[in-house]
């Protein structure tokens, strides 16, 4: 039987252990957020204690987004590549067994799904918002995606528990955006996320420092061209009113509306996709030092060969 | 519907969604700005300032707005829906994954390129049988050939070997692609696009098959118009196929191609550009200005398809009226990529085309050069001189042409003073030829293979004696079918023959054409079940397979009931010294419907003939009685097709 958190439960033993059940099975960084501060910058309806009342830890994890040789694909494949998050969504599913077997203390894993209630593109929580607050990531000029000093980009995943955690704090310093990205910034006015953007959704400014100072993201030029979930809908009521680019039902059927049907019927996550090309060129994104998996686990690879030999 | 209740329920009109909808589309997180980096340091101050700009929630926004949250989310939700376009997906594609955007590539999708009307219907003509061209391509006959891939590869294996040799210069294969870029690159300038018609008219000189090359890298595709052909003949040939430009001759000898195409424009709504080779002609645009153009402009257009039709060329006039043939790449360069080998030509042949390139047989030299890396050795107009001339000088080792060329280069004696020693194969086509002059001209060159070839507009070259062929296989018959080519010969009713005995040949195979281009008459009575061609031409064939053709079908005369193929007839008097060319026609007759009616050009230097003269020659030959020609009719020159063949249809016997 749960119970609420007894004295007998270490916090920071809990937290070590937490934090090292996460990085085996994949995180590459755990971190707790302060509650509070969820509370107070969530909209209603999306604060950690809509979904949990009793809530009094959020724990955030990331997994590696990409692989070295992903960012060598082309477009049509890496929009695809987004399923991989489910990886970060199996760690923290996992972590909130661990806590209730271990510890005996309610814990959620939280849906990354869309709030019923909220409509189209409004999740349940803000996933993001999480891992910023835990320390995870820092918001970037490119659409305030998360980037991470030593791991570049990674996917999150959360955890509500009871059971009640030292919160840790925000990164120190936003590693976006990077010394090359600046130096470009001042020679053409762009960073390479904005200058690459095939929606042309990004903009910025970075101060005399260096630091960001405006990120201007439209994310419905961003959605318009990488989720085509808007697409179902709307192509169905253009047949039904016969203005379909070609004629009736064959419009319905061409190539790239059959697609989104098998998308539909197979249930596939990848009908929302996103294009990548912001990250693709990000220099955090894909030189981060351990954001490049053969690198960060080469210490690993050599342990084995030290063994063999 | 939201959360549960429908746009009744919730009481949201179009009105609403006119008077919020902008609102909560910016309020929302469509757009998102945020200044400096306030969350992660935990500025309060600025993430309650910014919070807004930032993105609200729906919650957030019906509270700055009075509305219900559930009303907020149906606005959104339906102004969103109605922006977003779909499909842009597929733009990540053209614009990212290693390309890198650029603003330039950015081409709206209604703004892309998409056939034309005229261009899918002649594309829709290009239907032919699922099953046989499953086996053409299980055969290898049908492949990814193009002609711009050809020359390209030449271009690149072999830069500096001559494509063209023309006037003892030659260009390279290098150079030629050079100019066909511009061309292209020029034409695609002046609005032509995939699909388009572009009618060229000009001899056989270097700018046509620049003209050809490019129309053809264009994915565009090419009509000719023979060279004799005048104002009303060239508008009824533009006017057919919907030509978008067409490239000419600034003036010739006696008029003005150029200042004939600029009128016709007036006149045809489909013709928009005239390009004239030559002087300026006023209203028309040079072709060296065409050529001149930057090839950049075309670097990212893609090449043709096997499939695209790229040739649209009307039967050579000896019925009726004339018939529009479109081709793909896979049936005449499956033909002419077979017929390399059995022609035995390689990349180091020369070969000269004394047929002109408006006509397919003159194509299919350019064709067979291009298949094979051979280069062209072009003859602008056919004189004999010029012919022996040119044959002297760039030394060809093939040559194709007709029988009436290697005729009148006889009667000349030219032979006799030029240097023909560089032939090793002559390939005659395009009339019925005559065995002695194969066996005269097989004598004449003993190094040269003489060989005969039959093709139609509609299948290039279908037969073919080979070299090594027996010289009387050469001389009596036009040879086996090509590879990938079926042939039959039927009586009427379509039952097959027995080996000599005359019929209608029929053709099919990966050479055939698939219908004529917006004729629905000519398709009815074209093929035959199975696919076969009925070409019209009577023939036979021995036991090798060997076919003679025999004559026209129309040229059947039947004399009181009995029908004779008037060919044979036609041999014997074009040996007759005093005739150059003799043609017999069928003329009405009361009594016994039809008899002969013979035409005849005389030689040089013979200034008349006469009926009794010629039957008594025939009958010296054993001509049966009911084939002697009833009428003489003499005329000073045959109207011929540009192959030489006699037009009958345009002999009209004298009241």
């Amino acid at each position: 039987m749960l119970t609420k958190q007894s004295d007998r439960v270490d916090p920071a033993a809990a937290k070590q252990a937490i934090f090292e059940y996460c990085k085996k099975r994949g995180a590459l960084a755990v971190g707790v957020a302060d509650l509070a501060t969820l509370e107070k910058i969530a909209p209603p309806g999306h604060r950690p204690s809509d979904l949990m009342p009793r809530v009094k830890s959020v724990i955030s994890l990331g997994v590696g987004g990409q692989t070295q040789g992903t960012w060598q694909m082309p477009a049509k494949a890496m929009a695809y590549s987004g399923s991989t998050e489910v990886r970060a969504y199996k760690v923290a599913y996992g972590c909130s067994f661990f806590i209730e077997q271990k510890f005996g203390i309610p814990s959620i894993y939280v849906p990354p799904d869309i709030d019923p209630e909220g409509g189209p593109r409004v999740p349940f929580q803000s996933l993001k918002l999480h891992a910023e607050i835990a320390g995870l990531g820092a918001r970037s000029l490119a659409g305030d995606i998360l980037l991470h000093p030593e791991f570049g980009f990674m996917y999150y995943a959360s955890v509500f528990t009871e059971l009640e955690l030292e919160p840790d704090q925000p990164m120190a310093e936003n590693p976006c955006p990077a010394p090359s990205c600046v130096s470009m910034y001042r020679a053409i006015g762009r960073t390479p996320c904005a200058k690459f953007c095939p929606a042309q959704c990004l903009e910025g400014e970075i101060d005399d420092k260096g630091a960001q100072k405006l990120m201007r993201y439209d994310m419905a030029k961003c959605a318009e061209f990488t989720q085509e979930y808007e697409a179902v809908p709307k192509i169905l009521a253009e047949a039904v009113k016969d203005e379909v680019r070609t004629h009736g039902a064959e419009g319905l059927l061409d190539p790239d509306r059959k697609m989104l049907w098998y998308k539909v019927s197979a249930g596939s996550g990848a009908w929302f996709a996103q294009c990548f090309e912001c990250m693709r060129v990000c220099p955090i994104a894909t030189k981060a030092p351990a954001s490049d998996p053969i690198l960060r686990t080469e210490a690993s690879r050599e342990a084995v060969r030290s063994k063999e030999t | 519907m939201a959360r549960g209740l429908t746009r009744e329920q919730l009481g949201v009109t179009e009105a609403m969604i006119a008077t919020y909808g902008e609102a909560i589309f910016r309020m929302s997180h469509n757009l998102q700005i945020r200044q400096g980096d306030p969350v992660r340091k935990l500025d309060w101050n600025q993430i309650a300032r910014q919070r807004e700009a930032m993105g609200l929630a729906d919650v957030q926004i019906a509270q700055r707005l009075g509305l219900s949250k559930a009303q907020v989310m149906f606005i959104r939700n339906t102004e969103e829906s109605r922006r977003f376009r779909v499909g842009q997906q597929a733009y990540l594609m053209d614009l990212g994954g290693g390309k890198r955007f650029r603003q330039e590539r950015v081409v709206p999708f209604e703004e892309r390129f998409a056939y034309s009307e005229d261009a899918l219907a002649l594309r829709s003509t290009l239907r032919f049988d699922g099953n046989r061209v499953a086996e053409f391509i299980a055969q290898g006959w049908w492949r990814d050939d193009t002609l711009t891939k050809w020359v390209a590869r030449h271009a690149t294996e072999r830069p500096d070997a001559p494509a063209i040799v023309h006037a003892g210069a030659s260009i390279s294969w290098a150079t030629l692609g050079a100019r066909v870029e511009g061309f292209a690159a020029g034409l695609f300038r002046l609005g032509v696009r995939p699909g388009d018609v572009v009618a060229v008219q000009l001899p056989n000189v270097p700018e046509f098959v620049v003209a050809y090359l490019a129309v053809c890298r264009l994915g565009a595709v090419m009509t000719t118009i023979h060279m004799p052909y005048r104002g009303s003949e060239i508008e009824s040939l533009l006017t057919h196929s919907r030509a978008k430009a067409i490239v000419c001759l600034a003036e010739a000898k006696e008029w003005s191609p150029g200042a004939t195409a600029l009128k016709l424009r007036e006149t045809i709504s489909t013709l928009k550009t005239v390009i004239a080779l030559g002087p300026v002609v006023h209203g028309a645009t040079s072709f060296a200005e065409v050529q001149a153009a930057a090839p950049n402009e075309i670097r990212d257009l893609p090449g043709p398809a096997a499939g695209d039709p790229f040739l649209l060329l009307y039967t050579s006039g000896t019925t009726a009226s004339p018939k529009a043939v479109p081709h793909s790449y896979h049936t005449l360069l499956s033909n002419a990529r077979l017929g390399v080998p059995e022609h035995r030509i390689t990349g180091t042949d020369r070969v000269l085309s004394a047929a002109p390139f408006s006509h397919l047989f003159g194509l299919y030299a350019l064709h067979v050069c291009w298949a094979s890396g051979a280069s062209a050795v072009l003859l602008p107009a056919f004189t004999p001189p010029d012919l022996a001339q040119t044959v002297e000088r760039d030394r060809p080792t093939a040559l194709w042409t007709a029988p009436a060329h290697i005729a009148a280069c006889r009667a000349m004696g030219l032979f006799d003073q030029h240097d023909f020693s560089s032939l090793q194969l002559a390939i005659m086509s395009g009339s019925a030829c005559p065995p002695e002059l194969v066996r005269w001209l097989a004598a004449r060159l003993p190094d040269c293979a003489v060989t005969q070839l039959w093709g139609m507009t509609e299948t290039q070259a279908a037969l073919y004696t080979r070299p090594g062929d027996p010289l009387e296989v050469s001389a009596l018959s036009a040879g086996r079918a090509s590879p990938g080519t079926e042939v039959r010969v039927v009586s009427p009713g379509d039952t097959v023959c027995a080996s000599g005995v005359e019929g209608e040949l029929q053709v099919r195979g990966a050479l055939a054409f698939a219908a004529f281009f917006d004729n629905a008459a000519a398709n009815e009575t074209a093929f035959a079940e199975g696919g076969w061609y009925r070409t019209g031409d009577l023939a036979t064939v021995d036991a090798a397979g060997n076919v003679s053709i025999t004559g026209r079908g129309k040229d059947v005369i039947n004399r009181g009931g009995h029908k004779f193929n008037p060919r044979d007839v036609e041999d014997l008097l074009d040996s007759h010294p005093k005739i150059l060319q003799s043609a017999i026609v069928p003329m009405p007759d009361p009594v016994l419907g039809e008899k002969a009616c013979c035409f005849v050009a005389l030689r040089p230097g013979v200034t008349d003939v006469a009926l009794e003269e010629l039957v008594a020659f025939l009958a010296e030959r054993n001509i049966a009685k009911m084939k002697f020609p009833e009428r003489l009719v003499v005329v000073s020159e045959m109207p011929l097709t540009p192959t030489r063949k006699v037009i009958k249809g345009r002999l009209k016997i004298p009241a």
